[in-house]
């Protein structure tokens, strides 16, 4: 079976494409699908650090692209799942090292020997971002209720309509329920009714992303995590199961809680 | 210890594993080829140098004291080599190191992305962030942090040293080994350091001078 080529974009930076691409990662290793990373920010690489990978990179994507060695010598082995793999970015070059056609190369390359390769997008929508869509079938834009990063999304959409890519999904990031609630964020219908797009699932605010981001171990190892177990649900979401966007128990929490502010109101 | 000189074969034997440096090596060998007759004039010569390895400088040096001499090297031996090399540990680190006619100073931080390369020694007076690389053919010494990359010997000088105030690698090469800092150690030194390589493996000593 040919792997499945998965880019995670978003137009603005800082919204979380990176931590979203390692946790997917992760929780599809965890799954048992053999899954790699291609990181595609050549000269801002990331992904090396957030998967705690960083002092393992000998080879880079660069130097498979220009020959310089064998994609199996620049692939690295995650500490903690056989079938996952990162493929670092260069960090001493720039974007314009390697070319749309040679990324749909290495990824058709890659999908001999993977069942999904998650591609790591950069901030932008120059050369980096074309090089990023240039092999992939299937995008993930990840957006955070704000108006700048919706902005944003919406013209990625576009533009990756524009490239043959028209069945991109949403993942809400970084969504705080009780700002929702109070009226100061964007709600996830307000955002849905902009993009018109399927969701794929939406992540809370969640303070263990950084504490994780920092140890280099994406949050869905950790068990009690809940932007983690937001990322376990898209991840079998991806996989075409049919999984609730919420977690069950919470989505009982908020219940209860409405209740309550229904009895105080008495 | 006494050099030995040989004469096998119609070629010349000559046995420098004694000598602790590249100078004293040099100044017994040209003892050595002083003595000699003239009769020996264009013949072959092995030279044994223990454990030790030349650059490709050093390497130079000695054919032209030879040539002086109106004598060819044949061949640069290691008869010392499946030995421990205990004797080293214990002398300063800046004795034995290779020398290279170049040596780049740059006075300035390294940070993430950035790459510098030097055809022979290297030093910075600066630190080295993660991300960013030092490469060069001879030794590098790091008069700050070094939390990068550091290449040593790019050009395959096994010799080479990484020395730092402060040595907090990502990554040490050094000719064609690659090291890394074990996982979930955290080892912080508050003491210069430096990094070679001793039976095969790179190591990390304390900075002695």
């Amino acid at each position: 079976m040919k792997g499945k080529v998965i880019v995670i974009t978003s137009g603005k930076g800082g919204v979380g494409k990176t931590t979203t691409t390692a946790n997917l990662g992760t929780a599809l290793a965890m799954m048992g699908h053999k899954v790699v990373l291609v990181d595609t920010d050549i000269g801002l690489r990331n992904l090396d650090v957030v998967m705690g990978l960083e002092n393992r990179i000998v080879f880079d994507i660069v130097d498979v692209v220009n020959g310089h060695c064998k994609l199996k010598q620049a692939l690295i082995r995650d500490k903690r799942f056989e079938k996952l793999c990162l493929l670092p970015a260069a960090q001493t070059k720039d974007k314009t090292a390697v070319t749309p056609h040679q990324m749909k190369n290495l990824t058709n390359e890659l999908r001999k020997e993977f069942d999904i390769i998650l591609v790591d997008c950069p901030a932008g929508i120059e050369q980096g971002f074309r090089n990023a869509i240039a092999g992939a079938d299937d995008a993930i834009i990840v957006a955070t209720p704000e108006v700048s990063s919706v902005r944003d999304a919406d013209r990625i959409i576009g533009l990756l309509e524009a490239a043959g890519l028209t069945r991109a999904r949403l993942i809400i990031n970084r969504l705080r329920k009780n700002m929702v609630k109070r009226g100061d964020m964007m709600d996830i219908d307000d955002i849905i009714d902009i993009l018109s797009i399927e969701l794929l699932g939406v992540v809370p605010e969640d303070e263990m992303i950084i504490v994780s981001t920092n140890k280099g171990e994406p949050a869905v190892l950790e068990t009690n995590s809940r932007a983690g177990g937001a990322y376990r649900r898209i991840a079998r979401r991806i996989m075409g199961e049919e999984v609730p966007l919420f977690n069950p128990d919470e989505a009982g929490n908020l219940m209860e809680r409405f209740k309550k502010m229904i009895k105080l109101a008495r | 210890m006494a050099t030995t000189l040989r004469k096998v074969n119609g070629e010349l034997w000559l046995d420098l594993s004694g000598e602790k440096t590249f100078h004293a090596m040099k100044g017994s060998l040209v003892r050595q080829l002083n003595s000699l007759d003239d009769y020996l004039l264009g013949t072959l010569v092995n030279i044994d140098i223990g454990s030790k390895h030349l650059t490709n400088k050093q390497l130079r040096e000695i054919e032209d004291i030879l040539l002086d001499h109106g004598l060819h090297l044949k061949e640069i031996m290691n008869s010392l080599t499946d030995r421990r090399d205990t004797a080293n540990f214990n002398k300063p680190v800046l004795e034995d190191m290779p020398e290279y006619d170049e040596t780049l100073l740059l006075c300035r931080h390294l940070r993430s992305g950035q790459k510098v390369c030097s055809n022979g020694n290297l030093v910075i007076l600066g630190d080295i962030n993660p991300g960013a690389e030092v490469v060069a053919r001879g030794n590098i010494l790091v008069m700050g942090s070094l939390r990068g990359i550091a290449h040593a010997g790019a050009g395959g000088d096994i010799n080479a040293v990484v020395a730092a105030y402060r040595l907090n690698p990502t990554q040490i090469r050094i000719a064609n080994h690659i090291t890394r800092p074990p996982d979930g150690e955290v080892v912080t030194s508050s003491n210069p350091e430096v990094a070679r390589i001793r039976d095969g493996k790179v190591i990390i000593e304390k900075l002695k001078i």
